[in-house]
């Protein structure tokens, strides 16, 4: 699964970097076409959802997309999925 | 399915300013729904006027846009019309416990199996930011240029003294407890009220030097303690500080409730 943020939705409020264990959103510093300043995702293969959501067959910590008042983060399938190797810092 | 499911995506992006609390409440009260397995055909999403209340036009299921601080009212007629129906109540602090207040204490009475989920952002934030009767003392405002004099309403305490089955209350920061405390209070039958305090940085934090979204999570970070810890404080004899908000489950009763199906 990949972490993605929908730019059409994002108003640029960085609640989501508030929130996030892994700090895998961080604010952004470029405009998008809108206007507005998205967050940059850093190394987004380290959230949980992403590598666990299947193995568990349900959504594991989502804090960022129950926090989004967008509703602009979701997760979406990977094809073809590659195994990657992953190293997590708390 | 997921809480993403039950939105209307050709109405997204809703008009919702930057940063503002309501999104998080309505996926929080969406999740819990969710939870419950409710079909889409059974629940009805019932509001009145102002921010907050823009809410169920987003939903998917159908909904009722009603008159101001009315919505209670509409939703006690949908509810006993219909029994089987799983009703819930948006709501905002103007539209709850400003005109709506005798609705609010009278549906509390009754005990209805309604649920309300007020998003209390302390402000009256649709029409530019007058002060509401939650607005904090001191808090300045468009009609409190001087700060708020008049002390503020506790809608928990209100609905618990006016007879709620129950009654909690958090912050938008709070997402996972939101989203129990919402769950708990569908499941519950009679009257269930939940109060999510909303961060408004528009209206409320612009004037009160909470100008960024962070500073305002911060606000409803420090400046809330938990129902459990006043309870030790107050075997302990410890002094409890009067300005910080308390949160969590208030009460959970069985009182006769209404409109419940057999």
């Amino acid at each position: 699964m990949k972490l993605v943020i929908d730019e059409s939705r994002c108003k640029g409020c960085n609640l989501c970097t508030m929130v996030c264990p892994y700090h895998i959103f961080q604010e952004g510093d470029r405009l998008n076409e809108r206007g507005i300043v998205v967050p940059r995702l850093d190394r987004p293969e380290r959230c949980p959802n992403c590598r666990l959501q299947k193995l568990y067959g349900r959504r594991l910590c989502g804090a960022c997309a129950l926090i989004c008042p967008d509703q602009a983060i979701h997760w979406e399938e990977e094809k073809p999925y590659e195994a990657r190797k992953v190293v997590i810092e708390y | 399915m997921s809480f993403e499911d039950w939105f209307r995506e050709d109405r997204l992006p809703h008009i919702y300013c930057t940063g503002c609390g309501n999104g998080t409440v309505i996926n929080c009260t969406l999740e819990a729904v969710e939870q419950m397995g409710w079909a889409v055909d059974d629940t009805v999403f019932i509001s009145g006027i102002g921010c907050s209340s823009r809410a169920p036009g987003y939903i998917k299921t159908d909904s009722l846009h009603t008159t101001h601080g009315r919505a209670l009212a509409f939703a006690t007629g949908v509810k006993l019309a219909n029994p089987r129906l799983h009703v819930v109540v948006f709501t905002g602090d103007g539209d709850l416990a400003a005109i709506g207040g005798n609705h609010f204490i009278h549906a509390c009475r009754r005990n209805i199996d309604l649920t309300v989920v007020c998003m209390n952002n302390m402000i009256y934030g649709m029409t530019g930011g007058q002060g509401s009767p939650c607005t904090p003392v001191g808090a300045i405002s468009t009609t409190t240029p001087y700060g708020a004099a008049e002390p503020a309403f506790d809608l928990s305490e209100l609905a618990v003294t006016a007879g709620a089955n129950y009654v909690a209350r958090w912050t938008s920061y709070h997402v996972r407890e939101l989203t129990k405390a919402v769950q708990a209070g569908l499941e519950t039958p009679g009257f269930s009220f939940i109060e999510a305090l909303t961060q408004c940085p528009t209206a409320y934090g612009r004037r009160n030097k909470l100008r960024q979204v962070s500073d305002m999570i911060q606000y409803l970070r420090t400046n809330v303690i938990m129902v459990q810890k006043i309870q030790r404080m107050r075997e302990r004899g410890e002094p409890i500080p009067d300005d910080k908000i308390p949160v969590g489950e208030f009460v959970r009763r069985n009182r006769p409730a209404m409109g419940v199906q057999k």
